[in-house]
């Protein structure tokens, strides 16, 4: 039996393989992807505001353009019931492929299967659908962390006084903390001298006033450690307005182009962030599903490896934005997971 | 004598509430007392603040205003529009940002007076409208220098000096680099407010509205137009706070303002309870936004954690009601 499986499916690759070589540069993608326009996927979001959500909204359309398959997106804006009713949308406009984006456990665990049911494949990003035919994309968050934290001890030592921005029950937020309490047990030189954060909007003003009063509690703080761009970007004003800059040094998780050039500023007390590239990791979504597609199997964890991004190196090559950050740097313009042979990659 | 008991608590309960509660946090908050540490919880709750004097107004003619929090966050985008992306001067971003809260504020009463829409309701809706509105110009993006814009161009305009200089630079007041711009706005603010609604003639007449509209009708009054240049106030002063914001972030951070709201809300509300006002007032809202200030900083100073301080936002409404109404009632009675 087992013989007979390995001798079809040799069959089958030579067959296939055949039909590649005779039908020329566009049939290099095997089936369904040698027909994309008759290929419909649809990405299932949960969060779409703010710049990281764009970017990976971004991400996802170029490479969906780049295989040239039929993308539609259903936005549910937070809403978790609506997001499950998206899914069976999708489930009912025949779409061959299906990109969860966020969302809860509870409401998509059900939805999932039901399109994995009806014969649909489908990648799960930054939510547990808790299935295993449906692979687990991931931005290391934990990764993002530590990465973040052994650059701090590079610079500084492992004896200092840090402040924490961190607020719980944030999922990405409490991976990233996973990170800081390793560092901190193993480094018992590191003393942590006020734990703060809020997530009330516009968040970077709220996180400097507390941050601000911090300081001015602590006057001794020589590290930051806000493992989100929102948190540092706040932690930096208060840093800025309580005249400490030289003093102290932020390390912080994500990236945008109003983060480089915050971190740019002249003496920018904004050392080092850590980052997945939320483009690539759009890109990372699309690809997998596209291995699945064709009867690929991506694995059952995918995940897009965090890069480290210091101000000197911003510095050094004079980065202004993403893109010049993606030309300089291409381990964030594109990282090499779920990838074949066959998979056409955006023109950067 | 106990009447008169309930007189002073009535009128100066809070203040003392404020004043121990200074007092605690002096003794047990290691660096909160001293000249730096109260201008920072001022510079805090200054842009809020602002706000609250807003929303006073609109309290003062019995009305609501739900769209601040939004028409700040729509000035703070609109801003780093216009510097970064029109690459226009700080003053024409600035006008431009006045004219929209006035002219937000204008359309918010026209809804109210013309159209007869609830006013919670005509608020409510432009609120939604606006949260949507700033986002389109950039497809949802936050605005910096150097983003790619929808159409692939990249943006090269800064945010001047003399912008950031509204959010950032410091006055020297005995000590150097005291007192922060928005600081000295807010102050401005509160008090153009307050000559506006206690001493002349249009705040009284405001205050008749809010009381007796028919009654003021029928002396002569144009309530509509007071009304709706209640709304106009509201409108300006929530731009003035968008533009303090921005100035402060440097960056047009997109954000629904809820925030801004609720907590500019509260301070107008906990206003009612200072001097035993029972009435929306500028001193109070201004000692309101204080108060709030003043809890939440001690209480991070002594690392309190995120979830203390909307408990304890709530605590402070709650208490500053129960003086308005419950306290203020009952010596009414007492007096009869």
């Amino acid at each position: 039996m087992n013989l007979f499986k390995k001798l079809t499916s040799s069959i089958l690759a030579t067959v296939m393989m055949l039909t590649l070589v005779t039908t020329g540069v566009f049939a290099a993608m095997p089936a369904p992807l040698d027909n994309p326009s008759k290929v419909k996927i649809a990405l299932v979001r949960y969060l779409s505001t703010g710049d990281f959500f764009q970017a990976y909204l971004s991400g996802v359309e170029t490479q969906a353009k780049a295989l040239g398959v039929d993308l539609r997106v259903f936005d549910s804006r937070q809403d978790a019931a609506l997001q499950a009713d998206m899914v069976d949308q999708a489930i009912a406009l025949g779409v061959d492929g299906i990109i969860i984006q966020h969302g809860l456990t509870e409401s998509m665990q059900a939805a999932a299967q039901r399109a994995v049911d009806a014969g649909i494949k489908v990648v799960a990003f930054d939510v547990n659908v808790e299935n295993p035919k449906i692979p687990q994309i991931e931005q290391s968050d934990y990764m993002l962390g530590k990465l973040a934290l052994e650059q701090a001890i590079k610079d500084n030592g492992n004896t200092f006084k840090a402040g924490y921005v961190y607020v719980p029950g944030i999922a990405p937020l409490d991976r990233r903390d996973k990170a800081w309490q390793e560092i901190k047990a193993a480094n018992p030189g590191i003393e942590e001298a006020a734990v703060f954060g809020t997530l009330d909007n516009p968040i970077a003003n709220s996180n400097a006033n507390q941050a601000r009063s911090v300081l001015q509690a602590n006057r001794d703080i020589t590290v930051m450690f806000a493992p989100y761009d929102e948190f540092a970007k706040g932690v930096k004003i208060a840093v800025d307005e309580a005249g400490l800059t030289d003093q102290i040094d932020i390390y912080s998780a994500d990236v945008s182009t109003a983060d480089i050039s915050a971190m740019r500023e002249p003496g920018s007390a904004w050392v080092a962030t850590v980052a997945t590239n939320p483009a690539v990791v759009g890109e990372v979504c699309v690809r997998s599903l596209a291995i699945m597609l064709t009867g690929g199997d991506p694995g059952r964890s995918v995940i897009v490896p965090p890069t480290l991004i210091t101000q000197k190196f911003l510095n050094d090559n004079d980065i202004k934005n993403m893109d010049d950050l993606g030309a300089k740097m291409p381990q964030f313009q594109h990282a090499d997971v779920a990838m074949t042979g066959w998979m056409p990659l955006p023109k950067r | 004598m106990s009447n008169d008991l309930n007189v002073f608590i009535i009128k100066y309960g809070f203040l003392v509430l404020l004043v121990g509660l200074i007092i605690f946090f002096s003794i047990f908050a290691s660096g909160f007392a001293g000249p730096r540490s109260a201008v920072f919880i001022f510079q805090s709750v200054a842009i809020t603040g602002i706000l609250a004097l807003g929303v006073t107004c609109t309290l003062v003619v019995d009305g609501f205003d739900l769209s601040i929090g939004s028409v700040a966050t729509s000035s703070l985008m609109m801003s780093a529009y216009f510097l970064v992306i029109l690459e226009a001067s700080a003053l024409t971003a600035i006008i431009a940002c006045l004219l929209m809260g006035a002219f937000v504020g204008l359309i918010n009463g026209i809804l109210i007076v013309r159209m007869k829409v609830p006013d919670l309701l005509a608020t409510l809706g432009m609120m939604f409208l606006l949260i949507g509105l700033q986002r389109v110009p950039t497809e949802g993006r936050s605005i910096a220098t150097g983003m790619r814009l929808p159409s692939g161009e990249v943006a090269d305009g800064v945010f001047p000096e003399s912008f950031l200089w509204i959010g950032r630079h410091r006055f020297d007041l005995f000590l150097e680099k005291l007192i922060p711009v928005p600081v000295v706005i807010f102050i401005l603010v509160a008090l153009f407010i307050w000559i506006f609604l206690e001493l002349t003639r249009h705040g009284r007449l405001m205050y008749a509205i809010g009381s007796n509209e028919r009654a003021t009708a029928l002396s002569g009054t144009n309530t509509n137009f007071y009304k709706v240049l209640a709304y106009v106030i509201s409108g300006v002063t929530a731009s003035i706070g968008g533009l303090l914001l921005a100035a402060r972030l440097g960056r047009g951070d997109i954000a629904s303002g809820n925030n801004l709201l609720l907590d500019s809300v509260a301070a107008a509300l906990i206003g009612f309870a200072v001097l035993g006002a029972a009435k929306p007032n500028a001193l109070g809202t201004a000692i309101g936004a204080l108060f709030v200030g003043i809890l939440l900083q001690g209480l991070t100073m002594m690392n309190a954690p995120y979830y203390t301080q909307d408990f304890v936002k709530g605590g402070v409404l709650v208490i500053a009601l129960v003086f308005t109404f419950a306290l203020t009632s009952r010596s009414r009675q007492g007096g009869h």
